[in-house]
């Protein structure tokens, strides 16, 4: 999923334009190596969605008729604030004549909570959690990007 | 005045005691001497391998890092370097770092040296190096066909 084959000895042209369609996407290369083909590459977005709203007012709402009854149960989950998308890209040649070279590339993102809290307890945000990209859209996406910008076809293993 | 005599001595001691309070302590002697557990550890994270090319060297190096699910995050070439890490799953709290350089040696060899932390503790483990010296192995030699 995270591989393709180039038939190219064009290692440079490879990664130039992998930073190229990394652009495209939204993305700003925060590190890169040429001698070793290595790209960093990091965007930051809003990480809200509906489903976890609609959660967060739920529980509040029936925590708070709790505490209608006399319980201090008043329950606000943390949500999603925002998330900082990251890649790393490893270019490598896969022969001895350097004439086909591997793209490798790993998305994951980290993701930032908001407040919340849980009976007494008040949770701050600034909570974090990191998480591995694993939706194959996400790479075919890339991959037809680089294939079109480098005039080949990619190659699955 | 016997009690006055008392009263100042007592004072002096109570300031002696605040201006000890106040020193800083004093790091012990042997803070940065070699120990036999560096060398040991030291012993367990190299190897050397029979390459002659440190760029082919680095690039193995971080095919065998990425096939064990690290995320590169830092790689210099004049100084062959490489630094990665990923989240020690399932336990997403866990990190686990790792630090490879990889230095010339006399003759056609490699000197490659790992160092991992796992959540800010140096890994003392000789099993984890030999896991990781034999994937680094695989992918160094196998891998190029």
């Amino acid at each position: 999923m995270q591989t393709r084959h180039f038939e190219t000895s064009g290692e440079a042209e490879l990664l130039s334009a992998s930073a190229a369609v990394l652009q495209d996407l939204g993305f700003q290369i925060s590190e890169s190596v040429r001698e070793i083909g290595l790209l960093r590459a990091a965007k930051e977005r809003s990480a809200r969605q509906y489903g976890q709203e609609i959660g967060r007012t739920l529980v509040g709402l029936i925590s708070t008729a709790g505490f209608a009854v006399g319980a201090n149960t008043l329950i606000l989950l943390p949500v999603d604030l925002h998330q900082q998308i990251n890649a790393s890209l490893v270019t490598r040649p896969i022969d001895e004549g350097g004439s086909r070279h591997e793209v490798r590339i790993l998305f994951y993102r980290l993701v930032w909570k908001g407040s919340g809290q849980s009976g007494d307890q008040y949770i701050a945000p600034g909570q974090q959690q990191m998480e591995m990209i694993r939706d194959p859209g996400i790479y075919q996406q890339f991959f037809a990007r680089l294939a079109k910008s480098v005039f080949l076809e990619a190659h699955k293993i | 005045m016997i009690l006055e005599n008392g009263f100042r001595w007592l004072t002096i001691a109570a300031l002696g005691l605040g201006i000890m309070a106040c020193a800083s302590p004093q790091p012990a002697p042997d803070l940065l001497a070699p120990t036999d557990e560096q060398m040991k550890l030291r012993n367990m994270q190299t190897r050397s391998f029979d390459i002659t090319d440190r760029n082919q060297a680095m690039r193995g190096v971080i095919a065998a890092l990425q096939d064990l699910g690290f995320i590169i995050e830092r790689a210099n070439e004049p100084l062959g370097l490489v630094t990665a890490a990923r989240f020690a799953e399932p336990k997403y709290f866990d990190v686990l770092g790792v630090t490879v350089t990889v230095r010339p040696q006399e003759g056609d060899k490699m000197l490659i040296r790992a160092n991992a932390i796992y959540n800010n503790e140096p890994i003392t483990d000789p099993q984890v190096y030999q896991n990781f010296f034999a994937t680094l192995e695989r992918s160094l030699f196998i891998g190029r066909n």
